[in-house]
């Protein structure tokens, strides 16, 4: 201990043993991962002619990264979906499966991230948002997720009033006129970048995972054979219902996340989110329901005689992306639910309703004084 | 009259220890601005964010590196020179060199941030400033560490105590650290999350093995010698010791629990951080049954109040830490901002504390003036109201943040993120607060280093006057 060369001999021992460990044995034990085919043969060998995973981003992927860590996007957004045991990450549709060693072997600059202020970025290309929705979002996030605390970054974009080649529509706010932003070598990086994070492939140490909750056993008691069902309801019938229903309870990409504010029971929240169940606007006019589905629904209404006022973003994750079809078995859906009964909805009405609003921005919400004037009373 | 052996060594000390206390002052102000702006910009996010140099990212990076290296690495020079000469009983020597290291500290610092905010940081935890600042950085390192080494070596006596190892082993483990992330991280780039391990590793042990053995030493030191009393029960701080260096370097990988890592990394994290009661348990006995001796004592001195404030705070937040570690409990709040809770607890509620205890208690030995008492108080009460307030937001913040984040039902920004966010205003305004503490702080400092500016620009300082004569 007097002995400043013994004492700074066992004070690096006792380090040496814990770099002995986390630096020399954790390279030992998988420092050689390489890309790997999804499925191997029993014998462990890898089949002739497989597709390897993970692949090596594109050029302008890698430039992207560069700048998506310059920026410092990593102090907010983890890129690991985490095992099942250990949270939630599956369920909430970040991922197919938990990330593995093997899927970042190509990638220069890991990023694994250890906070999340914003939401898992692991598979961001899976969650089928277009470049547009990405570049407008590195714009101005609050514009498409009004609660969101991700910074603008506006100086990766040229503003304009006009439309120029490759420049994407800003739709106007309240009083001001749409503006065009174009993006910058920098912005298409990133958004390459981002399209690039997905791990949509099995590896032999790790397969999707089938997430188990109650939307598919509740799916399930669903008749889904060709015959009538016990209810007496046709086949198509319940098929549309069973899919409206699944689309409700989704809250995943492809979803309609519907039952977060209307509630699984339909019931709403009092005060907040109109019911669905019994509501005159359900069982109403379709045409009406069917702009909403499209392009949401803002400012006051008044619902069975009870005033709400709130926003509702087009349903969808991401905001209205939900097909003609998709929409409408989610509305025959809650037409036909909790005690509701009324006539479906087919993805032609949808069709012909979206062609004759397709000048409306697609963001651009529905006001009831709207609604009233430009649709006839249901007959 | 003859000067004691003790002034001719405070003497010695002068103008080097508050070259690196003023610097460190100026670097606790501009984290301070800093720490500011990223609770500005998670209140609003459209606070400054058309300046590209300014995105949230880059200023929360800088902000954390201005802590740790500007004001944590001067003000640990400044305390390790004088503890050291003062144990020793030696003066410092090589003060030329040592001014020269300082310089090269604090420009590479300053090089360094400047980096990060122009975009061209690196990923790795605590070692995000550019590639280029690290080898001046660790020159600069090299020689005050070893011109330290140099005092402790010409000592009178040769038997070393408690404060010495903590802060030796500071001194030491800082680089061994250094170079084997700048091996696996830049001269032979590991592949995969290898990178992560390895960095995580460094920026965790940094705040275990540099920071934190440092305070300890130095309230080793400052307690008994305020009080006049000998440590309770010192036999036990020989095994505090060996296992902190025994254990530490261990229990801090416990964040990758689930992650895409072999699974026996974070388990052994998780093991260890549990098995660290033994020598928090140690250190706190030693502090607080001395300090129980004579609570109207510490009470009544500011420098004891300031590092008791700061022994407690490392009791308390390390049970936390080892209750957080519990694999229960750490996939809630795993990702969440309790992460912040740790970080500030550690460098501010503990180093930081203890760090202003030591220069209250050495500046006016070393200047021969005194400190006003109404702003050192102001400071303490500042202080601590701003950290408790601090701490407690990102502590329930974090439980909310990670409980939310927990339903897979709940959606990310409008249910989640919207109802961890008047916990980011609290910050906010605890930020405010330790701001307006940490410039009374400076002032403090700074006026009796330099009580009357304009002379000694014009007169030249003291020892130059000395030397010439």
């Amino acid at each position: 201990m007097d002995n400043i060369f013994k004492f700074a001999a066992g004070i690096f021992t006792t380090l040496g043993f814990a770099w002995l460990a986390f630096v020399v044995g954790a390279k030992m034990q998988y420092g050689a991962l390489s890309p790997e085919a999804e499925m191997l043969e029993d014998d462990g060998s890898r089949p002739v002619d497989a597709e390897l995973y993970p692949k090596a981003l594109s050029g302008l992927a890698q430039q992207g990264g560069e700048d998506y860590q310059a920026l410092g996007c990593m102090t907010c957004h983890t890129q690991q979906v985490r095992l099942v045991e250990a949270g939630f990450d599956v369920e909430r549709g970040w991922g197919k499966r938990p990330s593995v060693p093997r899927d970042y072997v190509m990638q220069k600059n890991v990023l694994l991230g250890n906070t999340r202020v914003g939401p898992d970025l692991a598979n961001l290309g899976m969650r089928e948002y277009s470049d547009e929705w990405l570049h407008r979002h590195l714009f101005e996030p609050q514009a498409l997720v009004p609660d969101s605390l991700c910074p603008p970054s506006p100086f990766l974009y040229v503003v304009s009033e006009e439309e120029k080649d490759g420049s994407i529509e800003i739709p106007a706010t309240d009083e001001e006129v749409s503006r065009f932003v174009r993006p910058s070598f920098r912005a298409r990086g990133i958004v390459s970048y981002l399209q690039s994070l997905q791990q949509d492939y099995e590896l032999p140490e790790m397969s999707f995972i089938e997430v188990e909750n109650e939307v598919e056993e509740l799916v399930v008691d669903k008749p889904a054979d060709g015959n009538a069902s016990s209810a007496g309801v046709p086949d198509w019938l319940a098929r549309q219902i069973s899919s409206g229903k699944e689309i409700y309870m989704k809250a995943a990409p492809g979803g309609g996340l519907c039952f977060s504010c209307h509630q699984p029971t339909g019931l709403g929240l009092p005060g907040q989110f109109p019911p669905l169940a019994g509501s005159d606007w359900v069982l109403g006019d379709k045409e009406r329901l069917i702009k909403i589905s499209i392009n949401g629904l803002m400012g006051e209404i008044e619902v069975n005689g009870v005033k709400y006022n709130n926003v509702m973003a087009p349903p969808g994750i991401p905001p209205g992306s939900l097909t003609d079809s998709q929409i409408a078995d989610v509305l025959t859906y809650i037409r036909n639910e909790w005690g509701n009964s009324a006539s479906a909805v087919s993805a032609s009405e949808v069709a012909v309703v979206r062609a004759a609003t397709k000048d409306r921005a697609a963001m651009q919400m529905w006001t009831a004084a709207e609604l009233s004037s430009s649709s006839q009373p249901a007959p | 009259m003859k000067e004691s052996p003790e002034q001719v060594i405070d003497r010695s000390a002068k103008l080097v220890v508050s070259f690196f206390v003023a610097s460190a002052g100026l670097w606790l102000l501009a984290a301070a601005l800093l720490a500011y702006i990223v609770a500005a910009k998670l209140t609003d996010p459209f606070f400054l964010s058309g300046i590209e140099y300014l995105t949230y990212g880059k200023v929360k990076i800088a902000q954390a590196n201005a802590f740790v290296y500007g004001w944590g690495g001067n003000s640990i020079f400044a305390a390790t020179l004088w503890i050291i000469a003062r144990l020793s009983q030696a003066e410092v020597r090589g003060r030329i060199f040592l001014l020269f290291a300082g310089t090269l500290w604090n420009l590479g610092i300053t090089a360094g941030l400047l980096g990060i905010l122009d975009g061209k940081m690196n990923a790795h935890e605590l070692l995000e400033m550019p590639t280029e600042v690290w080898p001046v950085l660790f020159i600069g390192y090299s020689i005050i560490a070893f011109l330290a080494l140099v005092i402790h070596r010409s000592r009178e006596h040769s038997s070393t105590i408690a404060p010495q190892w903590f802060i030796l082993s500071s001194l030491l483990w800082f680089p061994a650290l250094f170079l084997i992330a700048w091996n696996g991280l830049e001269l032979n780039p590991a592949r995969g999350t290898l990178q992560t391990v390895l960095s995580m590793w460094f920026g965790q042990s940094l705040i275990w093995l540099w920071l934190t053995p440092m305070a300890l030493g130095a309230a080793y030191y400052v307690i008994p010698a305020i009080m006049g009393i000998v440590i309770d029960k010192y036999y036990l701080a020989i095994f505090g010791f060996w296992c902190i260096a025994a254990l530490a370097p261990w229990s801090v990988l416990n964040h990758l629990v689930g992650g895409p890592v072999p699974m026996w990394i974070p388990a052994v994290g998780t093991v260890m951080s549990i098995a660290m009661i033994f020598p928090i348990a140690v250190a706190s006995t030693n502090f607080h049954a001395t300090a129980f001796k004579d609570v109207g004592k510490v009470w009544n001195s500011l420098p004891l109040r300031f590092v008791i404030f700061g022994t407690l705070s490392y009791t308390l937040s390390s049970y936390i830490g080892v209750i957080f570690s519990l694999p229960a409990v750490a996939k809630l709040t795993q990702f969440s901002i309790i992460n912040e809770f740790h970080f500030n607890q550690r460098v501010y509620g503990f180093f930081s504390m203890i760090i202003f205890g030591v220069v209250y208690h050495m500046l006016p030995k070393i200047t021969g003036r005194e400190i006003g008492t109404g702003s050192k108080t102001f400071h303490f009460w500042t202080s601590a109201a701003g950290v408790m307030m601090l701490l407690l937001a990102y502590l329930i913040g974090g439980l909310t943040h990670g409980v939310l984040a927990q339903q897979p039902s709940l959606d990310w920004a409008s249910s989640v993120i919207s109802s961890v966010q008047p916990y980011f205003l609290i910050t906010k305004i605890a930020f405010v607060i330790l701001g307006f503490s940490q410039l009374v702080f400076v002032i403090n400092v700074w006026k009796v280093i330099f009580p009357n500016p304009l002379a000694y620009i014009l007169d030249g300082s003291p020892e130059r006057k000395e030397k010439s004569a």
